[in-house]
């Protein structure tokens, strides 16, 4: 029919004398975006972000190797008890000051001495549990075969860091505490009291738990604060943890210091440029049929 | 043009209500008057609806004894629906089957299949789909290889086509500049329509209150959010204003609540789900019809309350902005602030007088009618049955061109089907087939109609 299509008009409800297979050039797909909120990002940036998984391997790794060594009799347990309580004192004191920092610049809410003392009331408590516990813990996994105990950690070990929260914010947006940080932590704790389970002594089991319980359950919520706090201290602590997970490693095997070099490397610099070249590949489709995002209030 | 059997095929038909199952008995029953022979196949629904059915004015319906998982769609599972396909299309002698709908997975087999024994295709999508989450991935890549051999498609509006061309990546090389991807010719929009005699406007009540009516199925994806905001600050600015609320879903609680706490239950009426059948009879007590709508393919109820006479005001979303001439309908953004001005100025319109129902119905009955849809589907019908069908290899061809890996997978898919074809060619005989010799004869109906009438008197 018409074969100029000047006067087309996106409409239905009138019958504009064109054929219904008819295209106009100009205005079909005329409203398709591609990429509207497109965000390239910046190496740096992404390095600073990836620190934090960072970190959290290298803690994994600096565990296993106070593992081995105790094992392997060459570390004390209480040397390793003793480095444990002593890294729980800094770092408690560090996450005072730190939250309490943060919360008077937001709220105005204070950490009293009370709430110091009910800290110190259920570490104690913890720490007389682990230490009734860890006769039962040493004995727990005695029927099973060795080969079995490796396998079942590194699954566990391979969960936490899967799952385990790496966001500044440790909630969700309805302010409560994300389901897969829960079960990271909890697949942390048991691999590393399935791990104690082979120990010979009570006094290396229950320090191994109580290590455990430092580096899983209480650094992440350091972590987080000095995250959104200071860039410099940061970067530091990342630097000092990666350090000390490969020097802890050079004492077990030349295999293990390897496979942590290159997994931290790998982690912190690869991984990051490896995501800034998938970005060119991204092509996400926008348009009139999307689901409208509703304005309310 | 020469007289065609169809097969229209979904997961989507009556008893089930619907936009979808109504398009298909609307299309079906005025293509019959046509002198077309159409049938339908569907799944079975509980609790006994399986076998043949007809229904007036003589549709056959076959309900394959399938059951759906979920929202009355099918499992997709490419070969368990041939042996049924395959003997109800050979012994009703169908020419050309029309399946509907992006989730109907009956329909998607049934284009698979029907090559195998001659028989052209045609689709129909209904429905708006974005291209983020993990569903809409899944569903687009199962229609993109649907319709890589499908002889064309219709879409129910401008914007649906756009989308769907994405979904479908119904683009191929232009046939003068070869290395440039144009889109298929064989991509169509017919509108849905809709009987504008069940929709008169009624005789208003004398009243003081000026009714908005809302009808939609209460859920996210309708809005009902903006509704929740909105309702409030309208019944506090205007107070001869109230609402008629027809439908039901999981926003329901979230209405309820605002209605307690602003206080508006004499305001704000909530009817619960309703029957088509009564949704004039809602229609009817109001002037202002409001949708709110996040997405929405064509918005029939749009339509629907448009001809019942009521103004209408919507959420600028999807093909709505298509469906109407400026003048009936205002546009809202999706923002509580933008409808709220939008209705204002829709009270104050209606109040002032300006909007007359009787001039809106007629205005519609010119816009929309099936007999037009069914006469734009049949040039459709005539340009698929003219063109000549694609060969086994050049389908394998195009199948492959759907990836490195969909491509094999698909192309397995395709001739397996042809395996079992073949399997069930030899196990079951073309020739043992019950043919269906006798059609449903309109003549004979009223001949012995007349008869019984001399008899009588």
């Amino acid at each position: 029919m018409k074969p100029d299509g000047g006067n087309w008009e996106k409409i239905l409800w009138k019958n504009q004398g064109f054929e219904d297979n008819y295209i106009h050039p100009q205005f079909f797909l005329e409203s398709l975006r591609k990429n509207p909120n497109f965000k390239p990002y910046t190496y740096s940036s992404l390095v600073l972000l990836t620190c934090a998984i960072t970190q959290h391997i290298s803690s994994i790794f600096i565990f296993l190797g106070i593992f081995f060594r105790l094992r392997a009799g060459v570390l004390h347990p209480r040397g390793i008890l003793w480095f444990s309580m002593g890294a729980f004192c800094v770092g408690y004191v560090c996450w005072s000051l730190l939250s309490s920092r943060q919360s008077s610049n937001f709220r105005g809410r204070k950490i009293t001495s009370e709430q110091h003392l009910k800290t110190l009331k259920s570490s104690i408590l913890v720490f007389l549990a682990l230490i009734s516990l860890s006769p039962v813990l040493r004995t727990l996994t005695a029927a099973t075969s060795s080969d079995s105990i490796w396998a079942l950690s590194a699954v566990l070990f391979t969960l936490n860091v899967l799952l385990a929260d790496y966001s500044v914010m440790p909630t969700n947006e309805h302010g409560q505490v994300r389901l897969s940080s829960v079960l990271s932590m909890n697949a942390a704790i048991s691999g590393s009291v399935v791990l104690a389970s082979r120990l010979s002594t009570d006094m290396a089991v229950f320090a191994l738990a109580i290590c455990s319980v430092v580096t899983f359950a209480f650094f992440p919520l350091l972590r987080r604060l000095i995250q959104g706090t200071c860039t410099s201290a940061w970067v530091a602590l990342t630097l000092l943890l990666g350090a000390s997970a490969v020097w802890v490693a050079t004492y077990i095997s030349d295999t293990f210091t390897y496979l942590c070099v290159s997994t931290l490397m790998v982690v912190t610099f690869v991984a990051p440029a490896m995501l800034m070249w998938a970005q060119k590949f991204k092509n996400e489709i926008r348009g009139p049929w999307d689901v409208a995002v509703p304005i309310v209030g | 043009m020469e007289k065609l059997a169809i097969a229209m095929i979904s997961d989507f038909f009556h008893p089930n209500v619907g936009g979808v199952e109504n398009h298909i008995y609307m299309l079906s029953t005025e293509l019959i008057r046509r002198g077309h022979k159409v049938i339908v196949i569907t799944h079975a629904h509980k609790p006994d609806r399986v076998g043949i059915r007809w229904l007036l004015p003589s549709l056959k319906v076959y309900y394959i004894p399938f059951i759906p998982i979920a929202s009355s769609a099918t499992l997709p599972n490419f070969f368990t629906s041939l042996p049924y396909l395959r003997t109800i299309l050979l012994r009703e002698h169908i020419r050309l089957i029309h399946a509907h709908a992006s989730l109907s997975s009956i329909g998607h087999e049934g284009i698979l299949h029907s090559h195998l024994m001659g028989i052209r295709t045609v689709f129909t999508d209904h429905s708006l789909f974005g291209f983020e989450d993990a569903a809409s991935i899944l569903t687009n890549k199962l229609l993109v290889a649907t319709l890589k051999n499908v002889d064309a498609v219709i879409c129910v509006s401008h914007t649906g086509r756009e989308n769907t061309v994405l979904r479908g990546q119904l683009f191929e090389k232009d046939q003068n500049d070869p290395t440039k991807l144009s889109v298929r010719r064989s991509v169509y929009v017919i509108p849905n329509a809709l009987v504008a005699e069940q929709f008169k406007p009624r005789p208003p009540e004398p009243s003081e209150f000026i009714t908005i009516v809302v009808i939609s199925r209460l859920a996210y994806r309708k809005g009902i959010d903006l509704l929740v905001a909105t309702a409030p600050r309208i019944c506090a600015a205007f107070p001869n204003v109230r609402f008629v609320v027809g439908g039901d879903g999981p926003k329901l609680i979230d209405l309820l609540q605002m209605r307690e706490k602003y206080f508006l239950q004499d305001r704000v009426e909530l009817l619960g789900a309703i029957r088509h059948s009564d949704v004039l009879s809602v229609l009817s007590r109001g002037t202002i019809f409001m949708n709110t709508s996040l997405t929405e393919s064509f918005g029939i109820a749009i339509l629907e309350a448009a001809c019942a006479g009521l103004y209408v005001v919507s959420t600028r979303v999807g093909g709505v902005p298509e469906i109407l001439p400026q003048d009936m309908i205002s546009f809202a953004e999706p923002d509580a602030d933008d409808v709220y001005r939008a209705i204002s100025e829709a009270i104050t319109l209606v109040a002032a007088g300006k909007h007359d129902p009787m001039k809106a119905h007629e205005r519609l009955k010119t816009f929309y009618d099936w007999r037009l849809v069914a006469a734009r589907t049949e040039k459709v019908y005539t340009a698929v049955v003219q063109s000549p069908q694609m060969g086994l290899v050049e389908r394998i061809q195009r199948t492959m061109d759907l990836g490195p890996c969909v491509g094999p997978i698909y192309t397995i898919i395709l001739l397996v089907d042809c395996i079992f074809f073949l399997v069930l060619e030899w196990f079951y005989p073309r020739e043992d087939l019950d043919y269906v010799e006798h059609h449903w004869d309109d003549g004979a109906l009223t001949q012995l109609q007349s008869l019984s009438y001399s008899r009588e008197s």
